[in-house]
């Protein structure tokens, strides 16, 4: 893993995103019990109403306390002092100097932010079976039971708003008999969008706004929600900066595999915005800044000859060696499943536009033609990353238990080959760190195909 | 024991339709498709209520997953290896994608994809306040619609009226059959053939009813009476044999092959009052409030229904009513909840058990052994 870290610590923006998610509980203490905010639980990326209603939204797992390497907690310290850009520079310094002992250190404390995030969502898997969900359920649904069995009693609220997958809407029903204590506020989103639909769901909008002003004794104004939008529009501008314009490019500001390690971490943490939206907002904003600065300076790596290998999906669970193991076969692995999910698209936020119309539009949008009523919607979403990305081969995970999204694979390797005639595969995952030799004789066959 | 006959007997009957001209439209068997407007259309509407064996699960597996829902699995099978009995399956026009749980939306989906069925769509929303009612009735339009351009004509609200009311009449009448002195399993079969015949069986359920009722009682004092909730009992699914085998009798079958198909009637007054057809169908789709798919009462409902059910069943009858949750494996509705429901219940001292099963042949054993051990408790 040292060759990730190696290209991690000039990120200081990846540093911070990685403290912001680990150091969460005591954010969230601070929140919750200081400033008196309300603690909303959610799941998948819909924040914006909770942002919006001056709430904290919070992936519930993020209320745990993650065991930090000591030396990124002083670092988190350090950081309140000096600013993250000095501490990052400072630990480049050092270990531009050679003093082994520090980048040892350094290469630990990266290595340790993905061995914690992953042993607590095994933890909670594990947790979550035994107070019930039967193991037959996806590695998502399950860790989601886990944290909150754990940690739900912390919340105020869960936002819960319903998608075509049938367990993760009971999953949100279960959420009143797991803690009683938190509100339960729904958004019910029309499966399609026909006849007045959109008026449907901007009503459904609405009544959850008004439940939100009941939990905050404040009212929500068509203002806050613009404003929010507009924060919400730059972290999904950059994040599209991230896919398309560097992963998908010839050059990349670090290695492959620290720049999967990116994409995965991201991926966790767009969910809730490590429950801060400006602030996760200047940290993306940074982020890309931070790698075109790298590429413009010629600092990173040629990956002309590395074949990318489109990794999809990841957010219900999947193995987090795939992308070292891909990197290590000579190719390069992409995370992009919010865009497949269409929920990276923008929301117009002009004064003269209804802006809870307009995430009615979007929820629609990325209903309907992201996540699909139906498999052969979302099939189409993955070929069209797929196309966008310009991916030279698509590894399809197929979760056990889930029998929303992995039941499409049938179809989707029909349309890969039919459509973009490039190789794919589906490999089968249960829980993390399970099935590792597999997935490495898997992709070792799969990576054949580009020999 | 399987009813031999049924579907051999089916088989013609829906041959005669179509040499009538009817044309069948399927679907997977969920209580929220309006059949009443497919039949006011003109078309039969085909439930597709069949359990599984292992070779219907294994033939699907081209398809999905084997971590699919046995019932979903087993309907892909159906129209993948065409058994004997199940040849009428060829007999089907259009299939209907609808979305009662995910899975019902990937195997409809592939049914009419890799077995050339021309598709119709009926989505139903996920929560039944008043926004959803008003969605609720979009798809009932959009479906309608869509029905009107295959048949070529606008089905008229005198039609749809008409089919609203006989599938009224036929589901109160079935919902006697609940308070027959039967056996489980005889109740079962009636309830099977009636609904995947419609009313079209309204004669000979009514000559069963009187029957029964003017014949003497089967003697079923020594079994344990048992309320079956969670997943239905399909046809040809030989669960309830190794219930009765074991000394149970199901009493009473809070299932969509059961209560949740005929407590969804309309009082007559509204029938006959109601200018718009449609707000009647919403209004069922409103009342049927122990479904599993709509969120978040569910579990509540459900609640509530079996310990009021198992009060009531013990002031009537002085006897205690054991619990079957059914949970075919990987349903998604029914196996969360069903640790939930579980603890629920038997906090209030009513014991359940979360009777999880596939249709393979391997698991009878186990099953018998797990039934025989509750019943044995309910000593």
């Amino acid at each position: 893993m040292s060759l990730i870290a190696d290209e991690i610590i000039t990120f200081s923006s990846v540093l911070r995103i990685a403290y912001n998610l680990l150091a969460g509980r005591n954010y969230l203490k601070r929140k919750k019990f200081r400033e008196k905010k309300k603690l909303v639980g959610i799941s998948l990326p819909f924040s914006d109403l909770a942002f919006a209603a001056g709430t904290v939204p919070v992936f519930p797992i993020r209320m745990h306390t993650f065991k930090i390497n000591k030396y990124l907690a002083y670092l988190g310290s350090a950081s309140s002092i000096f600013g993250w850009n000095n501490v990052s520079n400072f630990l480049s310094f050092v270990k531009n100097l050679g003093i082994s002992e520090i980048s040892k250190i350094v290469d630990e404390i990266i290595e340790d932010v993905i061995d914690t995030i992953n042993k607590k969502y095994n933890e909670m898997y594990d947790l979550g079976i035994e107070n019930g969900i039967s193991s037959d359920f996806c590695f998502g649904l399950k860790s989601l039971v886990g944290a909150h069995v754990s940690k739900g009693r912390n919340l105020d609220a869960c936002l819960n708003v319903t998608i075509r997958c049938s367990a993760y809407n009971k999953y949100m029903e279960s959420l009143k008999a797991i803690n009683q204590n938190p509100q339960q506020i729904w958004i019910d989103i029309p499966p399609r969008n026909i006849g007045n639909a959109l008026e449907i769901l901007t009503d459904n909008i609405s009544h959850a706004i008004r439940e939100f002003e009941n939990l905050t004794g404040n009212t929500i104004t068509d203002n806050q929600l613009r404003e929010h939008f507009k924060i919400g529009n730059q972290v999904k501008k950059s994040y599209k900066t991230i896919i398309y314009d560097i992963s998908a490019s010839d050059f990349y500001p670090c290695n492959p595999a620290t720049f999967s390690e990116i994409m995965a971490l991201l991926s966790i943490t767009f969910q809730d915005y490590n429950s801060n939206s400006i602030r996760y907002r200047d940290n993306l904003i940074s982020l890309v800044d931070e790698m075109r600065e790298r590429i413009r300076k010629g600092i990173g790596m040629d990956v002309s000859k590395m074949p990318r290998i489109f990794v999809t999906p990841i957010f219900g669970g999947w193995e987090p060696k795939t992308h070292d193991i891909i990197y290590e076969l000579g190719g390069r692995a992409i995370y992009a499943d919010w865009e497949v999910l269409e929920l990276l698209e923008e929301i117009p936020m002009s004064n003269h536009l209804n802006p809870v119309e307009e995430y009615a539009r979007f929820l629609f949008n990325a209903t309907e033609s992201g996540i699909g009523c139906d498999n052969d919607t979302l099939t189409d979403s993955y070929l069209r990353v797929a196309k966008k990305l310009n991916a030279d081969g698509l590894i399809f995970f197929q979760l056990f238990g889930c029998h929303s999204v992995s039941n499409c694979y049938t179809m989707l390797r029909e349309k890969v080959r039919r459509e973009l005639e490039i190789p794919t595969t589906a490999i089968t995952f249960n829980k993390i760190g399970e099935n590792v030799e597999q997935v490495k004789t898997r992709l070792g066959a799969f990576m054949e195909m580009f020999k | 024991m399987a009813d031999t006959i049924l579907l051999p007997e089916f088989s013609l009957f829906l041959k005669e339709k179509k040499q009538e001209g009817v044309k069948i439209i399927a679907f997977l068997a969920h209580d929220n498709i309006p059949e009443e407007l497919i039949d006011a259309a003109g078309f039969f509407p085909l439930r597709m209520m069949f359990g599984g064996n292992d070779e219907l699960m294994e033939a699907s597996h081209d398809y999905l997953p084997p971590s699919t829902c046995a019932f979903a699995q087993s309907s892909i099978g159906l129209f993948s290896t065409k058994p004997n009995n199940f040849r009428f399956l060829d007999l089907v026009d259009y299939f209907i994608v609808s979305n009662h749980c995910v899975s019902d939306i990937c195997a409809s989906e592939i049914i009419t994809k890799y077995f050339n069925i021309s598709r119709l769509n009926f989505y139903v929303p996920y929560m039944t306040n008043e926004s959803s009612l008003k969605y609720f009735k979009l798809e009932l339009q959009n479906l309608k619609e869509k029905l009107e351009d295959i048949i070529g004509e606008k089905i008229s609200d005198e039609k749809l009226f008409k089919s609203i009311k006989k599938y009224n009449d036929f589901k109160k009448k079935l919902s006697q059959v609940d308070d027959l002195e039967i056996l489980g399993s005889e109740k079962i079969k009636i309830i099977q053939k009636a609904i995947l015949y419609g009313p079209t069986f309204l004669p000979e359920l009514e000559k069963y009813i009187l029957e029964v009722k003017t014949n003497p009682h089967q003697n079923l004092g020594l079994s344990k009476d048992i309320l079956l909730t969670g997943c239905s009992i399909f046809i040809n699914d030989n669960l309830i044999d190794l219930i009765e085998e074991g000394g149970g009798n199901i009493v009473y079958f809070d299932t969509w092959i059961g209560s949740h198909y005929y407590s969804q009637v309309i009082d007559g007054d509204l029938i006959n009052s109601n200018k718009d057809p449609f707000d009647l169908l919403v209004l069922r789709f409103k009342n049927n409030i122990y479904g599993d798919h709509s969120v978040p009462n569910f579990l509540k409902q459900k609640l509530s229904l079996i310990e009021n059910y198992s009060r009531n069943y013990k002031k009537k009858t002085g006897k205690k009513l054991g619990v079957f949750n059914h949970i075919i494996k990987f349903c998604d509705h029914i196996s969360l909840m069903a640790s939930f429901l579980k603890n629920e219940l038997q906090e209030k001292g009513i014991q359940v058990l979360n009777l999880e099963r596939d249709y393979s042949r391997a698991n009878r054993g186990q099953l018998s052994t797990r039934i025989e051990a509750y019943l044995e408790m309910m000593k």
